[in-house]
């Protein structure tokens, strides 16, 4: 209930001869003056520069106004900048309504300026209808942790660890495996430098452990993550490696004496590891760990280690809880080992090996001492085959390119090559080469000096000699146009650089979205490739997709400086517009419901047994999905309610509804879209009046049934692409299912079905938004104002009594 | 085993089973009787294939015909011409390939993509393809190679190139439902080791059938060659 | 990689094609011998015609439209479809499976047929022989009617192309590794060897226009047979059987190669097996004589 009656005062723009060209705007500010309700209009020319903003302040002290409509560009160009004006001159942000009508309407409709206008006073009367009915919303604040977790110790991770750290935030590094490093650190040298990888990397992974902002969490896994932006509680179970982490020097004497080896893992299986020991000599934290899977319990260990009784066989794993403010992901890649291909012979052939499994041989510190030995008789190849794309860009297996292998095949034949000069000849087999940045280019043209033979041919098909297990490769050498068997003692497959296979319990755990290719979601690839959807969650490295050291530890960087955006601030603001569950309507009292719960895409709502809904306010980001979900419409949302909305529905139809279009645009790709087509001057026939909703999932259905009702000619809900667009993750596919229903029920009571249409149109389909309205005209025209009012008849009183329930309740 | 020219007899719409039995022996041996008599087998790559391009001239600009791709991509099983990016994998482990000096699969589709009608409709090499789809269920495109070969073989029979081979075939199941006339002496034969004898076919749904699909019309186009 | 596919399990419409009653009778009669003593019934067709397989490069519709066609009739007796050529098999199975799933293709195809009096549906499964031997007999069936195990000898197998190819289409084992003829030649106690290149085409599909280079292509892999030591090649296609079998004479003749590896249809090995004669497996329609394999089956001496 208001305190006070409502006090309109509308701004008309002219927006120089943007608006003022087509539309009669002296017209529809005499129109406004007309609505109830309206105390003061007036129109300027440009209502966003400082005099403008100076009239809205001026009128709102003088006249008492207290709810402000600006008729001008897309409340996506200037709603915050009106806002700001509005809680100048002491007025609530949200008692302002934005009206549309220059991309809407002057933009879009050149040709017909009567329309244009007419259609400009219906937008105005809408934003009126919902004017009237906004309240005072308050920004909420969260208080902010400023403490950081960063979940994987590679090469990403590291440098945001140590970029955080440098600022005095404190950061947690979680790292699932013994220690930190990652792949990089299985490298022999990384391109195009050809600098030893552990020897770049050895002295950051040194700073990460002794820096005092920073506090390594190894060989521990993430449980668990509650909480929001600020204020994230993460659960982790540390395993137990059977050591004292602190009593632990890494003096490796216990490894001496450990009788046991076991195939080591960081070798990719080709070398052996003690029972008791350390991945890899510069391992940090240097601390030992024994695998109790192998360990024989000998306890040669425990004599070794002596006084200082690190081994603790009685270790079990251990729950810690931890209070961070943003989560930053790095947990990386893994490789494809393409023993599923029998056309390949992995793991069939002994000659055949990956490109991982190769570095391990060429590297000085590897289980071969950097001898590139055949598994088959332990003799160095005269003739090594590296092919690459195995598994890449391709439509049965991986689709996508996975971007480095290009520069880690020329990396590892040009190593090859200067190791054994002409005893052993190099072949290259590729699709394309794709060396595009600083110093790649130079570094093929390297590679091709160096004598490695480029064959341009996917290898189809290897075939291994049963004695001396040669291998042949059939490719077709496609600038000879010839196929070809070729031969090599040895073959190295570039494969595809895959998700983590426990990428699907980390999206889970966080919430994140995977795209098609199975990498997390960034929440625009273009303009946000760190953020994700989750508010205080950022991305970087190559878990969001494939990369190059260079551009994983820029990003490293980037998701710090994200992350300290939220951490340097002792409170973070939250958009009020959120949803708010009633609980005397809620019927999750009454009976086992939670539907809101089930649907919500952050799992922002809790519904206990026999108690109310209860909507966390700050983990809600605005979507509207619960709202149109909850049967009992006991959910309502700030800014964007049922009563709101259903006003904006009356106003655009209350005269001559048949020949009108009601669309229900989602903010961030249908309406975005629509707003382009009036950009982009894509003119179309001025029959829709649209109603902005945040996501298309807030279109309760019966919105729609409303809309019919009141005699609509057509109705439109406008949505992001399916199945990955939308940004509150699932809340189109919400509203697909609900107008999924909804449809056929509708074409059963007559409603010929072009007149109810469901569309996807992201931000950039401008031209596809205007060729659905004149799509929608013509099948308008086609079917006649007479069909269309002879359907509506047959309809209303059915809707009537469909709605009447809805209504009773809402009295109640 | 040799290959004897048939007889020139006019075109019957009767059931006769081909009456050139005396140059086929049915031997008291046990040995199945020599294969019914087929024209010569004209091996297609004596003759210039377009897929020599290095000694054909170069292509000329009104070659190109940009419409061609997207007429194929209509077709069932001409979906994703457009995605090959010439990778070579098609060719690579192709059984006729290997064997073969001209035939390239990857160059097929190559002039498919880039329009060159008329230098891939008349190419002999298009009919060298064994349709053994190894090509097909390996390129990590989609693209069902065997199948484009396909509509080009049907492209070029509508223009009246067809090999000697397919009229036979093709006028043997328009007359007797089969692709192969079975001697008398086989049909009796049947009936002597006691095997059940052959269903019946259909010569009037044959006619039938190829009026409405355009198949007759399709193999008159190629009589004229 | 096979999922079983619904079938009437015992009962089926034999769909002979075009190349076995006229070229290749002994893959006939070694099947309907050795599917009635596993208890297979083999229903025979009233009517039928060619698959269209010989004139897809002619023109694809009419092999939608023939192949439909015997699906119709199929249909109208209401069991489901076993054929003996895989090319028969592969192309019924496709244009089943397309009709099936694409409402517009089927709508064209009934609408030629409708001159006819048939209307495909869809209410039918197509096999080939190896399916139905995997799936509706099954390999334990198979090995507890196998009376005289083969064990004294060893060869291998070409299954050929259209058995399993395209992977989409036909959908039955992996053309890359191919799985069910080998257990299916294990079952019957021979042994079983692998060899270079085991899935190629023999090349039989253009014989018709090309007469040198499937002959090339067969002597190559008859060559790795040999050299893998293989007493005979097992095959389950009229074509690729004629291709080694018919054509081996020829194919050492013109390239001065000496192979005598006898090619026998798998019915005729497993009929062995089971406990048919020769006679009764019709071996003497093999052209390459195998005496002696035969011989070693039945543990006679050597070198007969």
């Amino acid at each position: 209930m208001t305190e006070e009656k409502p006090r309109i005062g509308v701004f008309i723009c002219h927006c120089g001869l943007n608006i003022a060209g087509v539309i009669d705007v002296k017209e529809v500010a005499e129109y406004a003056k007309t609505l109830p309700d309206v105390f003061y209009t007036k129109d300027n020319r440009y209502t966003c520069a400082d005099p403008g903003q100076d009239e809205i302040r001026k009128a709102i002290k003088e006249h008492r106004l207290n709810r402000v409509v600006v008729a001008a560009c897309s409340p996506r160009m200037h709603e915050p900048t009106f806002r700001k004006t509005c809680a100048e001159a002491n007025l609530n942000p949200f008692f302002f309504e934005m009206a549309n009508i220059r991309e809407f309407s002057s933009w879009c409709h050149p040709s017909t300026p009567k329309e244009a206008t007419e259609k400009a006073k219906e937008i105005v009367k809408m934003a009126v209808a919902k004017a009237r009915l906004l309240r005072p919303l308050k920004e909420i604040e969260v208080p902010v942790t400023n403490k950081a977790l960063v979940i994987g110790g590679g090469i990403a991770g590291i440098n945001s660890a140590l970029d955080l750290a440098e600022m005095g935030f404190k950061v947690y590094l979680l790292e699932k495996t013994e220690s930190i490093g990652g792949h990089m650190a299985q490298l022999d040298k990384t391109f195009p430098t050809l600098d030893c990888s552990i020897c770049i990397e050895g002295p950051k992974m040194v700073d990460v452990g002794r820096h005092p902002n920073i506090e390594i969490v190894s060989y521990a896994d993430l449980v668990d993550v509650s909480g929001f932006v600020g204020n994230f509680k993460v659960k982790i179970r540390k395993n137990p490696r059977y050591i004292i982490h602190e009593d632990c020097t890494g003096c490796g004497e216990c490894k001496e004496v450990c009788p046991i080896e076991y195939p080591n893992e960081w070798d990719m299986n080709m070398g052996v590891r003690k029972a008791i020991s350390v991945p890899f000599e510069q391992s940090v934290p240097l601390v030992y760990t024994i695998n109790m899977d192998h360990c024989i319990e000998c306890y040669k260990c425990v004599d070794a280690c002596g006084a200082r009784q690190a081994i603790n066989f009685d270790q079990k794993p251990e729950e810690i809880e931890l209070e961070v403010g943003t989560i930053i992901v790095a947990t990386g890649f893994d490789i494809y080992l393409p023993y599923d291909d029998p056309l390949y012979g992995y793991g069939k052939y002994d000659n055949v090996i990956t490109a991982l499994e190769f570095e391990r041989l060429i590297l000085a510190a590897g289980p071969t001492g950097g001898k590139v030995i055949r598994a088959s008789d332990g003799e160095k190849p005269h003739s090594v085959a590296f092919i690459q794309c195995v598994g890449s860009r391709n439509l049965k297996k991986y689709e996508y390119c996975s971007g480095f292998c290009c520069m880690y095949a020329l990396k590892n034949a040009i190593l090859l090559k200067e190791k054994y000069k002409d005893d052993v000849e190099v072949y290259l087999l590729y699709m394309d080469m794709r060396t595009p940045f600083k110093g790649y280019e130079e570094f093929y043209r390297r590679a091709r000096n160096l004598g490695i033979t480029f064959i341009r041919g996917r290898a189809s098909h290897i075939l291994e000699d049963p004695e001396t297990k040669n291998l042949v490769i059939r490719a077709e050498d496609m600038t000879l146009g010839q196929p070809i068997e070729l031969p090599a003692e040895m073959v190295v497959l570039c494969t595809a650089a895959i998700p983590k296979s426990d990428a699907g319990d980390m999206a889970r755990i966080l919430n994140l979205s995977r795209g098609t290719d199975g990498f997390f979601m960034e929440s625009h690839p273009k303009l946000k490739p760190l953020d994700t959807p989750a508010d205080g969650i950022f991305l970087a490295g190559a878990c969001q997709a494939p990369k190059d050291i260079p551009y994983s530890v820029s990003q490293g960087s980037g998701a710090a400086a994200r992350a300290a955006t939220i951490l340097s601030k002792p409170k973070w603001k939250i958009e009020p517009i959120v949803a708010v569950v009633d609980p005397e309507k809620c019927r999750n009292t009454k009976v086992k419901c939670g539907i809101c719960a089930e649907r919500c895409p952050y799992g922002a709502i809790e519904a206990p047994e026999k108690q109310p809904a209860k909507v966390l306010t700050a983990m809600c980001h605005g979507c509207g999905t619960c709202v149109a979900e909850c049967p009992a419409d006991a959910i309502t949302q700030n800014h964007f309610t049922d009563e709101q909305i259903f006003a904006q529905i009356e106003k655009a139809l209350e005269e001559n509804p048949e020949g009108k279009i009601l669309g229900f645009l989602c903010n961030w790709c249908c309406y975005a879209g629509a707003d382009l087509a009036g950009t982009s001057r894509f003119e179309y026939p001025p029959l829709i009046r649209p109603i902005r909703v945040m996501c298309s999932g807030r279109v309760d259905r019966d919105f729609v049934l409303d809309a019919f009702r009141r005699g609509a000619g057509m109705v439109l809900v406008g949505a992001c692409h399916l199945p990955y667009d939308c940004h509150y993750i699932s809340g189109n596919a919400r509203m697909k299912t609900r107008m999924d229903a909804l449809a056929p029920m509708l074409e059963k009571l007559g409603l010929s079905p072009q007149r109810f249409r469901v569309e996807y149109v992201s931000a950039a389909e401008g031209l596809k938004f205007a060729e659905l309205m004149k799509e929608m005209a013509t099948q308008m025209k086609e079917l006649g104002l007479e069909k269309i009012k002879a359907e509506n008849a047959k309809l209303k009183p059915i809707l009537d009594r469909m709605l009447a329930k809805k209504e009773q309740k809402a009295q109640q | 085993m040799t290959k004897t020219m048939p007889e020139k007899k006019p075109k019957s719409k009767t059931k006769e089973p081909l009456k050139t039995a005396k140059k086929v022996t049915i031997t008291p041996q046990p040995t199945p009787p020599e294969p019914s008599p087929t024209p010569p087998i004209q091996n297609v790559e004596e003759k210039t294939s377009a897929s020599k391009i290095a000694e054909a001239a170069p292509i000329k600009a009104h070659e190109f015909d940009p419409h061609f791709k997207y007429e194929i991509s209509k077709m069932h099983g001409g979906e994703n011409l457009k995605q090959c990016f010439q990778c070579g994998t098609c060719t690579s482990d192709c059984p006729i390939a290997r064997f073969s000096d001209t035939y390239r699969p990857r160059q097929i589709i190559r002039m498919a993509q880039l329009g060159l009608k008329d230098r891939v409709l008349s190419s002999d090499t298009l009919w060298l393809c064994a349709a053994c789809f190894t090509c097909t269920d390996r390129c990590p495109q989609g693209v069902e190679v065997a199948s484009v070969i396909r509509i080009l073989r049907n492209a070029a029979v509508e223009r009246g190139v067809i090999p000697p081979i397919f009229k036979e075939l093709s006028s043997s199941i328009l007359e007797s439902g089969i692709a192969y006339r079975i001697p008398e002496l086989r049909l009796k034969k049947r009936e002597q080791i006691g095997l059940p004898p052959l269903p019946k076919s259909n010569p009037e749904a044959m006619e039938k059938l190829a009026n409405a699909t355009g198949f007759s019309k399709t193999l008159k186009k190629g009589e004229q060659t | 990689m096979t999922t079983p596919e619904q079938s009437s399990s015992s009962k089926f419409l034999l769909f002979l094609g075009c190349a076995i009653p006229y070229r290749v009778s002994s893959y006939e009669i070694s099947t309907r011998k050795v599917l009635a003593k596993l208890g297979i019934e083999l229903v025979e067709m009233p009517e039928y015609n060619c698959c269209g397989l010989p004139i897809d490069p002619v023109s694809h519709e009419m092999l939608l439209t023939l192949a439909a066609r015997n699906l119709c009739l199929a249909e109208q007796q209401g069991l489901n479809m076993v054929a003996l050529c895989p090319g028969c098999a592969g192309t019924l199975r496709k244009v089943n499976k397309k009709l099936k799933e694409n409402k517009e293709l089927k709508e064209k195809i009934n609408g030629y047929l409708k001159d006819t009096g048939l209307e495909f549906k869809g209410t039918i499964e197509v096999k080939h022989l190896l399916q139905l031997l995997a799936e509706d007999v099954g390999i334990e069936k198979i090995k507890n009617a196998v009376k005289k195990p083969l064990t004294n000898i060893q060869v291998t197998e070409h299954s050929g192309c259209h058995v399993s190819r395209p992977i989409e289409g036909v959908g039955f084992d992996n053309p890359e590794n191919p799985q069910i003829l080998k257990n299916l030649i294990e079952a019957t106690g021979a042994r079983y060897v692998e060899y270079t290149d085991k899935i190629a085409c023999c090349g039989a599909p253009i014989a018709g226009v090309n007469d040198r280079i499937p002959l090339q292509l067969s002597r190559e892999k008859l060559g790795h047979v040999r050299d893998a030591g293989a007493q005979a090649l097992i095959t389950v296609c009229p074509f690729c059987h004629m291709m080694f079998d018919t054509n081996q004479p020829r194919i050492e003749r013109m390239f001065n190669e000496s192979f005598k590896i006898p090619v026998l249809h798998y019915p005729q090995l497993l009929g062995l097996a089971i406990g048919f004669s020769p006679e009764e497996m019709d071996l003497k329609g093999l052209r390459v004589d195998p005496t002696q394999i035969v011989s070693q089956v039945f543990g006679k001496a050597e070198g007969n």
